[in-house]
């Protein structure tokens, strides 16, 4: 028992009230020190695990793994809430115009509400301060947002469009992260290249770099890399002739530390998050690690006057780089659940799904109907970025991201803090 | 000067005996002559420190019950924070805290360069600051309202949106570089991590807080004064050095510590205007947030930050208290 | 503004004390200098709003794209720009309401009560003037996210409890400022006529601190509407975004003109709210329109 302080003892009630701002903030907090009794985390088996009372394995494409179904499904009849639909996203991640017209459809509001990265997002949701009804998080989280029964498994007849327009593989057998996709439905999928602008840097001589052109002094002052641990980090190993993006191991870990440093100090390289989409095209960079779904959206914060055809966009051979995916959830907290699976159900629409892609956002869904050849031969993406278009096959080859072991995760995160305080 | 007693022991006291006291009679400057009831003063200053305390000083014993607390990666990296001191443990603070002074030192550039850019931009800051404030104050007798509505005024319109504009001015084929083509300077990054662009962005933040306290100081010296001055054959530098100089003092220090202390904590400058070879140490703050499990080495480096920022607080609220008892 | 300096030495009593350095041109160019410097982004900042185009350094033309034409990115069309200025003015104007009268009463309170306690809670409040943002934004997030969480939820009232946490010492340094140069002696004559201690405070004081007190809530409600980094810490989602916010994610992400367009309507409305506080202080202080600078420039 946590020892009370002498003064409190001589207090009255009533100026115990005054001093606590009529109580209803000092009460409970004076409830939560003494809660604090006992060490933190080492009572009530630990504060790691919901209701799935079994812990979830990480999951990787060796090992995928099926999320536990811990909760009820909404049913199937329940009614079509009146909105606003709150949608937790990244910024500029998805098309005013396709929102608006889901608003006008189901005649509520969407409101959108952003994160500036993963972290942010997750906490937000994690503790209550958001409350959204579908959520964007990228596949790594998932395993603990089920862990912590913070998710809500999906109707899936109330979602026909992933069997109607995506890719089967999603849904059966279901990606290796939620296989039967109990919980998530794909949103958009992308690889990790260079992207360039073409009117400084031929097409073959880029790709005789590879990565290695983001570290090429000539292009001193002008090279992007992402703000963001996960991809850089990956990046620069893979710069340094490992597949290894996963790594655990100290030496390569450090090694793209250095190699990142490297790029930094020697050739000014600048860690951005707009670097691609908005920087390339304004002529700000020349080289720059890219999601493909960057380059793409890139088209459209060109210069007027300046074609298409100075974008530029490099990626490995099969199986030398990675590919991804980011997913649509609903979170178990939503306010909106139908109107949530309707949503989803709708940005998975062939033609809403491709709107988002073609017109604005850049990243692609994963449509049966979305050919590479039919994108270019339409124009909607120009040829010089046919690279940056995804094929179901590139997932066999290419490699993935999975979630990081926390021992792992904190090697990477503390070579990333270096980097930031600029050593 | 009699004790007066703490607010502890107030109601132990009979009210009536209270009710008509003098309340201030041991204070010469206060509220001499007149007749308030005991707790009447007490009752206007508790509401407000009531509210610093709740949320000005209980944050600061969570900052320690977090920074000497555990994070739970299960729960994505959430701080499990140890309210109770007992069991507070220190391995995350020492981590952090070797990483100012141990094998790489992580953390040593960062601080450096805040103590160097702090330093500097506050040297430039009091320099041209009291330049301006004392032509303010001194010579601009005819324009001097409109002199002081263009001071004040970049400070009505959002501080990030002139480094966002600065930011577009400084861009590598912006107008800056435009001007300075012809000089041979046209080729100049100015974003890429160059310290005097950080720096002259934080005295461009920072330096009206500088100007303000001299100018209200300068302004407040009476002419006699130097006219004095003068009578008695000093020279106009002479007199500037040995009567202006003097009286606008505390004013200075007011103004170097107003600037100086939120600079120690400024990020988003350097997020605008810089790069990571530029980072200071608001930014090792901010760039743990966006970490999982950062929230303890967060809290960690805000205590760090607290202390270093320490001294120079304690020395302006001495100063404060000093001119307080003296006017 | 030159020929005022040029013509200095016509009054050679005067200009003497125009002329300590000799060289009043060096002051005055320092000056002009600076002035030039400090407004060129704001001037930039206004001018590019009407920008025809969407790069905020080189003219394409003039238009009302930004403010009101463009059918998604204008601040008038725009819901997420207009939500975060109402935001902005929401937090600034609880603010006001709230640390004013809360610094006013306590200036008042610790200039005549001089206690032991009165000097800790005074220490205190210069304590939170001069502690750097971010340890006080971040204190105050980990506070709401632990130990007050459920309690506080991050968004409008946590932004509010910190803002005022921050800016409660504004009004108690202004009005004290004031009260010193004041003294009992008003309040003291009203209670030897008969009146309450009350009475002697609403009739005879209030009045009278009332210029500085107008002068704290022009300060705290601009200083609020530029306020970053408390608000940044404690925002929740998009609708509790404020501009500064929103400017601060353009900056990275990608700009248009539209943020120019928000921080110029800010900034109108900013002076307009000074202009106002000053109109009334002028009027309080009976044409005493020293009394009114210096009030503003005691920070």
């Amino acid at each position: 028992m946590i020892g009370r302080h002498p003064m409190e003892n001589r207090w009255s009630r009533r100026q115990f009230l005054g001093r606590a701002a009529g109580g209803a903030v000092a009460m409970p907090s004076l409830a939560a020190i003494l809660a604090a009794c006992s060490k933190p985390g080492e009572n009530a088996g630990g504060s790691g695990s919901g209701s799935a009372s079994t812990e979830i394995p990480i999951a990787t494409l060796e090992n995928p793994v099926e999320l536990p179904v811990t909760m009820d499904t909404i049913a199937a009849d329940t009614p079509i809430e009146s909105g606003p639909l709150v949608l937790y996203n990244w910024a500029d991640y998805i098309h005013k115009k396709v929102v608006a017209e889901f608003e006008e459809e189901y005649g509520v509001d969407v409101e959108i509400t952003t994160y500036n990265n993963m972290e942010e997002g997750i906490q937000k949701v994690a503790n209550g301060q958001v409350t959204p009804d579908v959520f964007v998080p990228t596949v790594g989280y998932l395993r603990r947002l089920v862990q912590k029964d913070l998710l809500m498994p999906l109707q899936q007849e109330l979602i026909p469009n992933m069997l109607a327009s995506v890719w089967p593989s999603y849904s059966d057998p279901g990606p290796y992260y939620d296989l039967g996709w109990n919980y998530s439905v794909p949103y958009t999928i992308y690889t990790w290249g260079v992207a360039y602008r073409r009117d400084r840097v031929s097409d073959e001589d880029l790709a005789a770099q590879g990565w290695e052109a983001l570290w090429n002094p000539e292009y001193a002052g002008a090279i992007s890399l992402y703000d963001s641990y996960g991809d850089t980090i990956a990046v620069a190993i893979l710069r340094n002739g490992s597949l290894d993006v996963n790594t655990g191991d100290p030496a390569l870990i450090d090694a793209a530390k250095v190699a990142i440093l490297e790029t930094i100090n020697d050739h000014e390289a600048r860690l951005t998050i707009n670097g691609v989409y908005a920087k390339l095209p304004a002529g700000d960079f020349t080289v720059a690690e890219a999601w493909s779904g960057d380059i793409v959206g890139a088209q459209w914060y060109l210069p007027r006057g300046t074609g298409t055809d100075v974008l530029g966009y490099w990626r490995p051979e099969p199986g030398q780089t990675m590919i991804g995916n980011d997913t649509l959830v609903v979170p178990a907290e939503a306010q909106r659940p139908r109107l949530a699976h309707e949503f989803i159900n709708f940005m998975l629409d062939e033609q809403h799904g491709t709107d988002n892609f073609v017109n604005w956002n850049g990243y692609q869904p994963p449509f049966v109907s979305i050919q590479p050849d039919s994108l270019i031969d339409q124009g909607v993406v120009p040829e010089n970025l046919s690279d940056a278009v995804v094929t179901e096959e590139m997932f066999a080859d290419d490699l993935t991201p999975i979630e990081l072991s926390p021992e792992v995760e904190a090697m990477w995160l503390d070579a990333w803090t270096e980097i930031k305080a600029g050593a | 000067m009699p004790e007066i007693e703490t607010s502890a022991t107030h109601d132990e006291r009979p009210r009536r005996r209270l009710w008509r006291r003098r309340a201030s009679v041991d204070e010469p400057g206060g509220a001499s002559g007149a007749w308030y009831p005991r707790w009447y003063w007490p009752s206007f200053v508790a509401p407000g420190s009531l509210w610093l305390a709740l949320l000005f000083l209980l944050p600061f014993y969570v900052v320690f019950s977090v920074a000497f607390g555990t994070v739970d990666f299960e729960n994505f990296g959430a701080p499990v924070p140890y309210y109770a001191p007992w069991w507070w443990s220190f391995d995350t603070f020492n981590e952090t805290l070797s990483k100012f002074y141990e094998g790489t030192a992580i953390y040593r550039p960062p601080l450096f360069r805040t103590f160097a850019y702090v330093f500097s931009a506050t040297v430039i800051c009091l320099v041209v600051g009291y330049t301006v404030a004392y032509f303010a104050a001194r010579s601009a007798t005819k324009y001097k309202g409109l002199i002081l509505i263009l001071l004040i005024s970049p400070l009505w319109i959002s501080y990030l949106m002139r480094i966002y504009a600065w930011q577009g001015l400084l861009d590598t084929d912006g107008p800056i570089n435009l001007l300075l083509r012809p000089l041979g300077f046209g080729e100049t990054n100015w974003l890429e991590g160059m310290h005097v662009t950080v720096i002259l962005g934080l005295v461009y933040g920072y330096i009206p807080f500088m100007i303000l306290p001299i100018y209200a100081s300068l302004d407040r010296i009476q002419e006699s004064l130097l006219e004095a001055g003068r009578d008695l054959g000093a020279s106009g530098r002479q007199t500037f050095w040995r009567v202006t100089l003097p009286l606008s003092r505390p004013a200075i220090l007011a103004g170097i510590v107003i600037v100086t202390l939120p600079m120690f904590g400024d990020y988003y400058t350097n997020d605008l205007l810089g790069s990571t070879k530029t980072s200071m140490f608001g930014n090792l703050i901010s760039t743990q947030r966006e970490q999982q499990g950062g929230s303890t080495r967060m809290a960690s480096l805000v205590l760090i930050l607290a202390v270093i920022v320490l001294v120079p607080m304690l020395y302006y609220l001495r100063e404060t208290k000093r001119a307080a008892e003296q006017a | 503004m030159s020929t005022a300096i040029e013509h200095a030495p016509a009054t050679p009593a005067r200009g003497y004390f125009r002329n300590p350095w000799r060289k009043p041109r060096i002051l005055q160019g320092v000056t002009i200098g600076y002035l030039l410097w400090s407004l060129l982004p704001v001037v930039i900042a206004v001018i590019f709003s009407f920008n025809g185009g969407r790069s905020r350094i080189s003219w394409q033309g003039f238009s009302l794209r930004w403010w009101t034409q463009d059918p998604t990115d204008s601040l008038l069309r725009d819901e997420a720009m207009r939500s975060a200025m109402a935001q902005t003015y929401k937090l600034a104007i609880i603010t006001v309401l709230v640390a004013v009268p809360l610094g006013t009463l306590f200036a008042i309170g610790i200039d005549r009560w001089h206690g032991r306690p009165a000097r800790s809670a005074n220490f205190t409040m210069l304590l939170s003037f001069v502690v750097p943002e971010i340890i006080l934004g971040v204190s105050l997030y980990i506070l709401f996210t632990n130990l007050l969480q459920g309690l506080v939820p991050l968004g409008t009232p946590a932004q509010a409890i910190g803002l005022i946490s921050f800016q409660l010492s504004y009004p108690v340094i202004i009005v004290r400022a004031r009260l010193l140069s004041i003294g009992p002696e008003y309040e003291e004559a009203a209670m030897d006529l008969g009146a309450t201690p009350s009475q002697a405070i609403r009739r005879i004081l209030l009045p009278l601190i009332a210029p500085a007190i107008l002068a704290s809530v022009a300060l705290v409600f601009a200083d609020v509407v530029d306020d970053f980094v408390t608000v940044a810490a404690l925002s929740a989602e998009a609708s509790s975004e404020t501009l500064a916010q929103k400017i601060y994610s353009a900056s990275r992400a990608s700009p248009t003109p539209e943020v120019n367009a928000a921080a110029t309507m800010m900034l109108i409305t900013t002076l307009l709210v000074v202009a106002g506080g000053l109109l009334f202080y002028r009027r309080f202080s009976r044409g005493q329109s020293d009394i009114a600078t210096t009030d503003f420039m005691q920070l």
